[in-house]
């Protein structure tokens, strides 16, 4: 299990290499006056990646990362929890332009503090909701940033 | 001289003025009060409260301006140490070390040396700008492309003391975050590149984004998955809230010497502050005495690694007005917006300034003095406070802490895509945390990256494409010779078999 992530990490980073060196491929080649252009860090950086990614892997098929000892042997993950989280942020960028912010960043404090294991939703709610309106009016009346309202201008 | 303290203390009889101590204090509270907010650094708050300013007189105005400048400056480093959020590129380093101590119970001292370090760097640059303007003015305009490659060149060197405990696992973060780099239009060329035809793109991806992204999501979502009931942090637990007699001992030559790092790079053009915490903090790493307790260590947060880059980045704040002052010229976005305002009441920052509106500018040199004592007094009492904070039970804290990351990164661009980019990076965060790969270089090379590119083009440009450039001109030599040295010595002393330090 270990072995495949460190592998599949290498693999992502040898990957990313070569997007990146095909996309410096088909920058445009003109260098102007200071004899270099547009493609050439991208190049440098591609190099970069390649030659890493090359180490990761080898070390990944060698014995594993060096100089890692791996912090959550035998915890196992609690997936649901991740799962709220995850539906709370998702929800929340759903929600923000449909029942507007106060709504969507309140949901969101919900989910996030039933992940975490809190059983209160109603009282989260309420926290949640009294520290999202104070911002709210904050950005949107004091500092004119626009955030999607909902219902009226206090909303 | 005597004619300087003589218009200084002209400055001052306008400084305390009570109408102008009350704006003062305005400026200091609102700027802490919207820099502690994610995402909006000291910038953009100067830019949104400088249409409130309009009626008001101009040393009225220009005192409340700067004051919100040093609070934004100082608010930002409040949530990175509390919330692992930081609001904009100079936090990073204070968010690493800070949040580390705040996690083992150590938020008060780490708030505490944050703010006694802005106001002693604070103070110490305003005295430096009375002092040395002019002449630190004629040497920054020195500094042109060739001098800043070879300074950003130094600034990647020392990057290796954030790389923890794996080099190579480093070494992929930093590759990572200059990967990132890359994405948007080129500075000099104006080619779009590895866009992917998405608009959203075009401009780059936002380092506040996956700064907010990598630490604060990415903890939260470590945290819920593996240590959702927080056995393993004690971060609930208050040892202490004020410093201790060692906490001092171990400060006070953290903020000397990250004043002494700062100053000097906020007063060149282009500058910025993101270089000098960076250097501050390898240099803090390299000369303490318990580098253990490095968060890249796995240790539990050294309060030197808050101390000196803070200092650092008030010191740089304080630098940055003498070119802004004495040539005109702004060297950080928000330098630019306090032109701007200058240019609003009709007063042409430059060489003649201080000529046509002598009253006026020591009138603010005056107020930057009254200013920091101002904010040290508004912050210190609210430490306590803060620090607490974290004693608010986890479900609830960390769902406060993704609320104002989200708030920080929706309020940027009002773009839902920007929530989804943040957790997509926030999940990439935890497989980073999970095998030990460090996430601060990921935002090392995103701003190193294109900032140390527009030059390296520039001064290539400037030489018709000749490489040594960079040795020919002595100031950039300077850097250069420096650099190797960096480089290699700890080599040359370890192979004499001298040993520095345990992770040299």
């Amino acid at each position: 299990m270990q072995k495949r992530w460190q592998v599949g990490i290498a693999t992502f980073i040898l990957l990313l290499s070569i997007v990146f060196g095909v996309g410096a491929s088909q920058m445009p080649s003109e260098t102007g006056y200071a004899g270099i252009g547009a493609a050439f860090v991208p190049t440098v950086v591609t190099i970069f990646l390649a030659a890493v990614g090359a180490l990761l892997m080898w070390q990944a098929l060698s014995g594993g990362f060096r100089n890692f000892t791996d912090s959550v042997v035998g915890l196992a993950a609690d997936n649901r929890g991740g799962l709220w989280v995850t539906g709370g942020i998702l929800l929340m960028s759903l929600l923000i332009t449909k029942a507007g912010f106060v709504v969507a960043a309140t949901t969101l404090f919900v989910c996030v503090a039933r992940g975490f294991g809190s059983k209160h939703t109603l009282r989260d709610a309420i926290t949640g909701a009294a520290l999202v309106f104070p911002v709210f009016w904050l950005f949107t009346l004091v500092l004119d940033v626009n955030l999607p309202r909902l219902f009226n201008d206090w909303l | 001289m005597i004619e300087t303290w003589n218009l200084l203390l002209g400055g001052f009889g306008t400084a305390l003025q009570p109408m102008n101590l009350m704006w003062a204090f305005v400026g200091c509270a609102l700027g802490t009060a919207i820099g502690v907010l994610p995402g909006i650094g000291p910038a953009l708050t100067v830019a949104m409260l400088l249409p409130v300013t309009a009626k008001v007189e101009p040393a009225g105005a220009l005192i409340m301006l700067c004051g919100v400048y040093y609070g934004a400056a100082y608010g930002g480093s409040t949530t990175s140490i509390l919330m692992n959020t930081p609001g904009e590129s100079s936090s990073i380093m204070t968010a690493l070390e800070g949040n580390a101590m705040a996690k083992h119970g150590r938020a008060g001292p780490a708030l505490a040396t944050a703010a006694i370090g802005s106001f002693i760097a604070g103070t110490i640059g305003v005295i430096l700008l009375t002092l040395f303007a002019p002449l630190v003015a004629d040497l920054a305009l020195k500094f042109g492309p060739a001098e800043f490659f070879s300074l950003m060149v130094l600034a990647f060197v020392t990057v290796s003391s954030v790389l923890g405990s794996s080099m190579l696992r480093g070494m992929v973060s930093l590759a990572l975050g200059l990967a990132i780099g890359l994405v948007g239009m080129d500075s000099i060329a104006g080619i779009p590149r590895y866009t992917a035809g998405v608009p959203e793109l075009i401009d780059g991806i936002e380092f506040v984004l996956v700064a907010v992204g990598l630490f604060a999501v990415g903890e939260a979502l470590y945290s819920v998955l593996y240590d959702p009931k927080g056995e393993n942090t004690q971060r609930n637990k208050l040892t202490s809230v004020w410093m201790t007699k060692d906490d001092w001992k171990r400060s006070w030559p953290a903020w000397l010497r990250g004043t002494a790092i700062g100053f000097p790079f906020g007063s060149v053009p282009a500058g910025g502050a993101e270089i000098p915490t960076f250097l501050s903090y390898s240099a803090e790493r390299k000369l303490s005495k318990f580098p253990r307790e490095f968060s890249g260590e796995g240790g539990k947060g050294a309060i030197e690694g808050v101390a000196g880059p803070e200092a650092a980045n008030n010191a740089t704040a304080a630098g940055a007005l003498v070119p802004l002052l004495t040539l005109g010229i702004p060297t950080s976005a928000t330098a630019a917006i306090l032109i701007a305002a200058f240019q609003n009441y009709n007063i042409q920052p430059g060489p003649l300034l201080f000529q046509t509106s002598g009253p006026l500018v020591w009138g603010l040199i005056a107020s930057l003095y009254v200013g920091n004592v101002m904010l040290l007094v508004l912050n210190l009492p609210l430490v306590g406070m803060w620090a607490r904070l974290l004693t608010i039970p986890k479900p609830q804290l960390y769902a406060g802490i993704l609320v104002f990351a989200s708030i920080g990164v929706y309020g940027m661009r009002q773009s839902a895509f920007d929530l989804v980019l943040m957790y997509v990076i926030g999940v990439i965060g935890v497989v980073m945390r999970r095998f030990d790969f460090p996430v601060a270089p990921v935002i090392v090379g995103m701003i190193l990256g294109p900032m140390s590119e527009k030059q390296l083009r520039n001064a290539l440009s400037i030489a018709q494409g000749d490489w040594l450039i960079f040795f020919k001109q002595p100031i950039a030599c300077t850097f250069m010779v420096l650099t190797i040295a960096v480089m290699f010595i700890p080599i040359i002393l370890r192979k004499r078999g001298v040993r520095l330090s345990e992770d040299d």
